[in-house]
């Protein structure tokens, strides 16, 4: 059996990995259909939760001595021809799809590579994963987000659909390391699950004066994938997914969200939310955060800091406590 | 950008320290006079006594109204309001501990937000938040600091704001309504009610990450016997004909799924405090953490329908308890 190629990163270290070719989305529509190529490699190692405590976990990582949980997301447009390659760098077999597409499931050996072919199909938000022995190569970091934007567009999710000037993805995820240390030895986990971390698009938050506090790379409150940044008026699409087990609450400050979509399903009528619920186990759901003036502000603003945060509030602790080292961030009204 | 306030305060005083929390009681930008204000104080003794005889220790905010402070209630005392007046919470806390007041569905400038880390958690003195309504419906208010716990400890209390034709229409050009309730559903987990106020806030595994209820409640009543089944402002009698308004605040961590009996349906109007476009008519809802949902009952037959709500776990959706109270129909 391969020796692992065993990477030991802070969690500073792997998300430098991943900013360095992600951070907000900008995207430009084309009259033509692109042919994208797109590689990972499926990496592990430890990262350092905010407790202290170093966790494994795997990923789909943009090279071989990087590991970015999750993985670097992306968007491409319908029509597209997508060539994904995996190549395994670890010591056993893997495997890659794109849920909720109709794709075939790739397995790619110990030190093997394989390419997934296909022409981009529904506009939405997805999840691309490991779906084999499930769900325990999805918990261990083996996920990402991946987008088709309709044919030509670059402001609707779906044809017909609310626009928006500026899209995000929120992928939470929730971590018992137990099970990460099970799976790292190769075992099924046998404990119950009881998840003591809780990321955003792979990071904690860090409240101000904590160690890390302000850096994109460690605070998820900061983090450019992750902290919405608007005017008044730039509608902000956030394509909202759920690595991990918890069924979450997505509660956001100073707007209500336009609810468009509930797990791959448009909703015949779009309700404004303060709070939507996220299912659990690949759940997800789009929505626009409009970027109006608070409409309770007395005198009225347009400018102003507030919270992103789930309102299950356990998942806002890390390690047991650590209030506000969890899966929140925040949105400047700029 | 917009600078934030970046302080902060260590403190090793308190049991386990307190960390993260940035005490202060500035004055309120921009205020002016207010239309209607409630007064607000910290009570972190309020027993709450369940149907095995246990006593739950709760934290909420005390109406202070006119200056006579006093005990509070769990939940803490509403606070009903008319759409577009101005109001204030003012907020009196001692040296003893840090909390704020979030409005949540409410949506002030941030300095009336009560979020801490954003601007202040109010420690000896008081604040004075200053917000607007510019819908009517449900919201509730609660403490933002270190609210995994504050919250859970039962710091929190409905928001009602009323239309300018005032109660009895739930939003202008929406539905009337003949009678109210409010069902206000968590789950405790008793284990956490002997935990300081800064518990875990530096650190250290306070348990904060796993949550197991042990006792369901609506409205501050045990509901999983018969307490709750005829309590005032929680159970209903109508007449025949008449509109029922249920305010369901979906108040825990939990997931929920409120389910109507004997065949009776409701119509949902609002949710968090907006409109939907078009109001459904359904026999259950299924609800997550801190939702709302405005519900109207006018039953076509007699009797009596038992509402319950089951509590599920947000990892394997197990029913760990249910709440129960009725609407009677005569």
């Amino acid at each position: 059996m391969k020796r692992r190629n065993f990477l030991k990163l802070s969690s500073a270290g792997m998300a430098t990995a991943a900013l360095a070719s992600t951070g907000l989305i900008a995207w430009t529509p084309r009259a033509y259909a692109s042919t994208i190529n797109k590689t990972f490699y499926i990496t592990d190692g430890l990262i350092t939760q905010p407790d202290g405590v170093d966790v494994y976990f795997r990923g789909f990582s943009s090279s071989q001595s990087v590991l970015n949980v999750p993985g670097e997301q992306m968007i491409v447009q319908q029509g597209d021809t997508v060539n994904i390659t995996i190549i395994n760098t670890l010591g056993h077999q893997h495997a890659f799809t794109i849920d909720g597409l109709g794709l075939s499931t790739i397995t790619i050996n110990a030190g093997a590579s394989k390419t997934l072919s296909f022409t981009a199909g529904a506009p939405g938000s997805y999840f691309y994963l490991d779906p084999s022995n499930a769900p325990y190569n999805r918990l261990v970091g083996l996920h990402g987000g991946f987008a088709i934007m309709p044919s030509g567009s670059s402001n609707t999710l779906y044809s017909g659909s609310p626009t928006f000037v500026q899209q995000y993805f929120w992928l939470f995820h929730d971590i018992d390391p137990a099970w990460h240390t099970a799976i790292s030895n190769g075992s099924t986990p046998t404990t119950t699950y009881k998840p003591r971390y809780f990321t955003l698009n792979g990071l904690s938050a860090r409240p101000p004066g904590a160690p890390g506090a302000g850096d994109p790379n460690i605070d998820a409150m900061v983090d450019p994938r992750s902290s919405l940044h608007g005017h008044i008026g730039d509608r902000t699409l956030i394509r909202v997914l759920n690595a991990g087990k918890c069924q979450n609450s997505v509660h956001v400050h100073a707007n209500h969200m336009e609810w468009l979509t509930e797990n791959g399903q448009i909703r015949s009528d779009v309700w404004l939310k303060d709070c939507i619920n996220l299912d659990g186990n690949m759940g997800k759901f789009d929505a626009i955060y409009p970027f109006e003036p608070p409409p309770d502000a007395w005198p009225a603003v347009q400018t102003g800091v507030y919270p992103m945060h789930l309102h299950n509030e356990m998942t806002q602790t890390a390690g047991g406590g650590l209030y506000m080292f969890g899966s929140l961030t925040d949105i400047y009204f700029e | 950008m917009f600078n934030l306030l970046k302080k902060h305060k260590l403190m090793s005083t308190n049991g386990g320290g307190t960390c993260y929390v940035y005490p202060d009681a500035p004055a309120t930008p921009g205020l002016v006079t207010a239309d209607i204000t409630f007064s607000r104080t910290i009570d972190m003794n309020i027993p709450l006594t369940m149907d095995n005889g246990t006593v739950v220790n709760m934290w909420g905010f005390a109406d202070g109204g006119g200056g006579m402070g006093g005990g509070a209630t769990y939940p803490s005392a509403p606070m009903r309001l008319t759409q577009g007046q101005i109001a204030h919470t003012t907020l009196d806390v001692g040296m003893m501990w840090m909390h704020t007041v979030h409005h949540h569905g409410i949506e002030p400038a941030h300095t009336s937000d009560g979020v801490g880390h954003i601007t202040w958690d109010v420690y000896n003195g008081t604040y004075t938040y200053q917000w607007k309504p510019s819908h009517a419906g449900t919201f509730f208010y609660h403490c933002h600091t270190n609210t995994v716990l504050h919250a859970e400890m039962g710091m929190y209390g409905a928001i009602i704001v009323d239309p300018p034709e005032g109660p009895g229409t739930l939003f202008s050009g929406g539905p009337t309504y003949n009678a109210e309730v409010f069902w206000v559903v968590d789950e405790i987990d008793s284990s956490w009610h002997t935990l300081a106020w800064n518990a875990g806030t530096c650190g250290g595994d306070v348990g904060l990450n796993d949550l197991n209820p042990d006792y369901f409640v609506i409205s501050g009543i045990d509901g999983s016997g018969n307490s709750a089944m005829s309590a005032p402002n929680i159970a209903a009698t109508i007449q025949l004909g008449q509109k029922l308004l249920a305010r369901y605040i979906c108040a825990g961590y939990y997931p929920q799924l409120l389910r109507f009996g004997g065949g009776l349906t409701g119509t949902i109007y609002q949710s968090d405090g907006r409109p939907l476009p078009n109001p459904v008519t359904v026999s259950q809802i299924r609800a997550s953490a801190a939702e709302r949902y405005d519900i109207i009952f006018q039953p076509t037959q007699t009797g009596t329908y038992l509402i319950e709500t089951d509590i599920l776990d947000w990892i394997t959706g197990a029913v760990l308890g249910t709440t129960r109270t009725s609407i009677t129909v005569v």
